[in-house]
């Protein structure tokens, strides 16, 4: 009896300790997206420079698409880099494009100017059409699509370096990881 | 140059906070007593430090120094002086340098205050102290770093927090709550301490009584302004959600709540040792656990800071903050049995030990309610959420029991109480009870829970009143004093007891306003054309105009408006807009609120057509809520008169020498 009172301890504390530990690792908003393995939305956009971008013109080729918002802090700041980084690794084996989650041109090229703009597209997804279709809840949220044209990941919120390797790996052909 | 200063300061800070660690532990375990000076100073001189750290901080925030991300993040050229200094706790990084601030401001006082006294527990206070700063200069330094610089820096920053911005409630709300949350670390520490050396009288009881009222009071206020803002900015009509956010800070309230109660126990009469303790390391952990709820993103709020890398920290802290000083407790657990005198059924001992069994059980059911959707997750990865309607179905009764046991408690006698006391005590309070009740009927009042708690607090206030006669008259024949006379100096000679029904009162009137406001508001959601007029209650709202323009003060920030009258039991105009701010996805509410003693008239703008004019409107009626923030004024004030310092020590003696027979001559009757 005297020496069970030692248990106590760990029994009080390591189930505390895991449960706060098992909420790492997820997100309490996130949903699974019920567009994974099916064709990717369609849209027509204008980008941050002006031009028609269409989602067939992607087509044959894996691409991102990231919605972010220069209000989006920090979480939108902090993967920013992480996305430069692919474009400039994957060159045109990959194809990145941003799309403005309720954010108006100026704020968002303001928010370009600051970290150094990556030199992929933006969208101007004005009426958030393009963020209905894909079910976006919030910002960040970035989707993964092969070259098929079939959206094969999701993450939700801020990506990092070994989320962004993983979500890759299901959409770029073994020949370009 | 100002933020390396302010880097320099939060380093030098985590080096004087390691050195006094290790003083005081030296000290603690027979050391030269004068490690425990040099302990005492590397506190203070951590405290400076960081007080350098915030000084460096409000600068940046002031000169918009875009060079600092924290800067970067939180300001922008166009932002108000005001709004920039108090964007020192808007963020993670600025908030836990805040913290800091505070922690170990409560250490430098307390190690000051008791430098020449209890030299036995005060290495060990000091070790504790130090050790819980430390973790927070380590954050500082590691993961959490306030002076992390970006390159090149950036013209021009992401602007303060929106919500931060809207209301000036931001400039209080977060300094009351924190000093709440740190300034429990000292009754930890006491209790500690008081473990470590085996000192478990009641000597740290003694001491920490005024520094857990104290914070306590800090928390109570932290959390009344919380509602009150929550209320006014949020725009929903309410002040109060059982959002993690708001659990965080009442969990930590709740055991300290019972830790003022069970401490009386202990003190006076030698019980709940074992309890007491637990609920100071409770106490503490809470204020950790909660502030990783908020912190980690770990479960859903509507205002909890973003993911960071802090969570792992905050973690191990938790493991660690409780398992230290439990295994301490543990230890020391044969001590700690027994050394109480027998108590009877009813006593007042009970009526402490049911208070604090229903404190831990409302400790318990809002921790699980708020951990439930991790502990879902955890087993079958679904994401779920906890509403208000379970925290209300599961809190309430508990709640209401408490109220009843406010009234019993404080008219029992120590020990033993007698039926025929009993008796006594409770004739004149249930008459009144029913007589509340019965008028409120015939007034109208026909809802169930607002007459209930009415009844009940009617039944409590009795109590009290007949008790304060009753002492007062005695002692007004007994001395041959008037009676206004009699009562002052019976209350003030007895601070902690009649400042203890203080409080009482005030958690009667919050009681009251929160089931009358809960109960008995009304709502109901217009669209008006300008000139339409609309019903709610005994109002009726007028739509005069719709204006969409840019605040004065800051053109980035729109602000659509329906300018309203309104006439019914007051008259008048007032004004509920939406303000879209240029760094918040959505827009923040401005809600109306025309507050009288009676009722509040509660207007939020939902929607609004620029091309007619017309605009959607959520109307509210809320009757007495103003009385909820005027209830915690009075906890605050009780709470304030009781720990009030003794204007001689004469009077100390006086009171030890008249509470004997005071309590004799109840147990007596």
């Amino acid at each position: 009896m005297r020496a069970l009172r030692w248990l106590l301890v760990p029994l009080i504390v390591a189930p505390l300790a895991l449960l706060l530990l098992s909420g790492f690792g997820r997100d309490p908003r996130e949903i699974a997206s019920p567009l994974i393995g099916r064709p990717a939305p369609a849209w027509s956009l204008v980008t941050l420079e002006g031009e028609t971008l269409t989602a067939d013109a992607l087509a044959g080729r894996p691409h991102v698409v990231n919605f972010w918002a220069s209000w989006c802090i920090p979480a939108c700041v902090d993967e920013h880099p992480i996305l430069a980084a692919a474009h400039e690794r994957y060159g045109d084996a990959l194809t990145i494009v941003g799309v403005l989650y309720q954010d108006t041109p100026s704020d968002a090229q303001r928010f370009l100017a600051r970290p150094g703009d990556a030199g992929y597209a933006h969208l101007v997804d004005e009426s958030g059409g393009l963020a209905i279709d894909f079910g976006v809840t919030g910002p960040p949220e970035t989707f993964f699509v092969d070259a098929e044209g079939i959206v094969r990941g999701k993450v939700f919120g801020p990506l990092t370096d070994s989320l962004m390797a993983e979500r890759l790996a299901l959409i770029l052909p073994a020949a370009n990881r | 140059m100002i933020p390396t200063i302010g880097h320099a300061a939060v380093l030098v800070g985590l080096g004087l906070t390691v050195y006094a660690i290790v003083a005081f532990v030296l000290a603690a375990r027979g050391g030269d007593p004068r490690l425990a000076t040099s302990g005492r100073r590397a506190v203070i001189g951590s405290f400076g430090a960081t007080l350098v750290a915030c000084g460096a901080m409000v600068v940046s925030l002031l000169t918009h120094d875009f060079s600092v991300l924290y800067v970067a993040e939180n300001n922008a050229t166009t932002t108000p002086p005001f709004i920039g200094a108090i964007s020192l706790w808007a963020a993670l990084e600025g908030s836990i340098l805040f913290w800091a601030l505070l922690a170990t401001g409560w250490a430098s006082l307390v190690l000051w205050r008791h430098r020449e006294r209890h030299r036995q527990l005060m290495p060990w206070v000091g070790a504790t102290l130090a050790s819980v700063n430390a973790f927070f200069f380590a954050v500082m330094t590691w993961p959490g770093n306030p002076f992390a610089l970006t390159a090149p820096a950036a013209a021009e920053g992401l602007g303060p927090n929106a919500l931060l911005q809207n209301h000036p409630f931001m400039a209080l709300h977060p300094p009351l709550l924190y000093l709440g949350y740190t300034g429990l670390a000292v009754p930890f520490a006491f209790g500690v301490a008081a473990l470590a050396t085996r000192r478990l009288d009641t000597e740290w009881l003694r001491i920490v009584r005024r520094w857990t009222l104290v914070p306590w009071i800090f928390l109570t206020l932290g959390i009344t302004a919380g509602a009150w803002w929550s209320y006014e900015v949020l725009g929903w009509g309410g002040y109060w959600a059982w959002d993690p956010v708001e659990n965080a800070a009442l969990l930590p309230w709740l055991t300290a709540t019972a830790f003022v109660h069970s401490a009386m126990v202990a003190e006076r009469r030698g019980g709940l040792r074992i309890w007491t303790s637990a609920l100071v390391i409770a106490t503490f952990v809470l204020t950790l656990v909660g502030t990783f709820l908020t912190r980690s993103g770990v479960v859903a709020s509507v205002h909890s800071f973003t993911q960071s890398a802090i969570g792992p920290w905050f973690l191990a802290a938790i493991a660690i903050g409780l398992a230290a000083p439990l295994t301490v407790l543990v230890w020391r657990l044969p001590e700690l049995i027994g050394g109480s005198r027998p108590a009877g059924a009813v006593s007042r001992e009970s009526a402490f030990l049911f208070n604090n069994i229903l404190f831990l059980g409302l400790t318990f059911a809002v921790l699980f309610g708020t951990l439930l959707p991790l502990i879902v997750g955890l087993t079958s990865g679904d994401t779920i959420s906890v509403g208000a309607p379970w925290f209300n179905g599961i809190t309430v009764p508990i709640f209401v029991a408490l109220l009843f046991l406010m009234g019993v408690g404080p008219a029992l006698p120590w020990g033993a109480a007698r039926w025929s006391t009993v008796r006594e005590r409770f004739t004149v309070p249930l008459v009144v009870s029913a007589a509340v009740a019965v008028i409120a009927f015939g007034l109208g009042l026909r809802a169930a829970g607002p007459l209930g708690t009415l009844a009940l607090a009617a039944f409590v206030a009795a109590v009290m009143a007949d008790e304060v006669v009753r002492g007062a008259r005695g002692r007004a024949r007994s001395r041959d004093e008037d009676p206004l006379t009699a009562t002052w100096r019976m209350t003030t000679r007895n601070r902690r007891r009649y400042g203890g029904y203080t409080v009482h009162v005030g958690v009667l009137v919050m009681a009251v306003a929160v089931s009358i406001s809960s109960g008995l508001a009304v709502d109901a959601t217009v669209t008006v054309a300008p000139g339409e007029t609309a019903r709610i209650g005994a109002y009726e709202i007028r739509h005069e105009r719709l204006v969409i323009e840019p605040l004065a003060d800051d053109a980035r920030v729109t602000e659509t408006r329906a300018e309203i009258s309104y006439s019914g039991p007051q008259s008048g105009s007032l004004r509920t807009a939406v303000r879209d701010y240029p760094n918040s996805p959505a827009g923040i509410a401005t809600p109306a609120v025309r507050t009288s003693l009676g009722e509040d008239l509660y207007v939020t703008l939902l929607a609004a057509d620029p091309d007619s004019g017309a605009v959607t409107l959520h109307l509210f009626v809320n009757p007495l809520v103003v009385w909820i923030w005027l209830g915690g004024a009075v906890v605050g004030i009780g709470s304030a008169f009781a720990i009030w310092p003794e204007p001689r020590p004469r009077h100390v003696m006086v009171e030890q020498a008249q509470a004997a027979p005071a309590t004799a001559s109840v147990e007596r009757a």
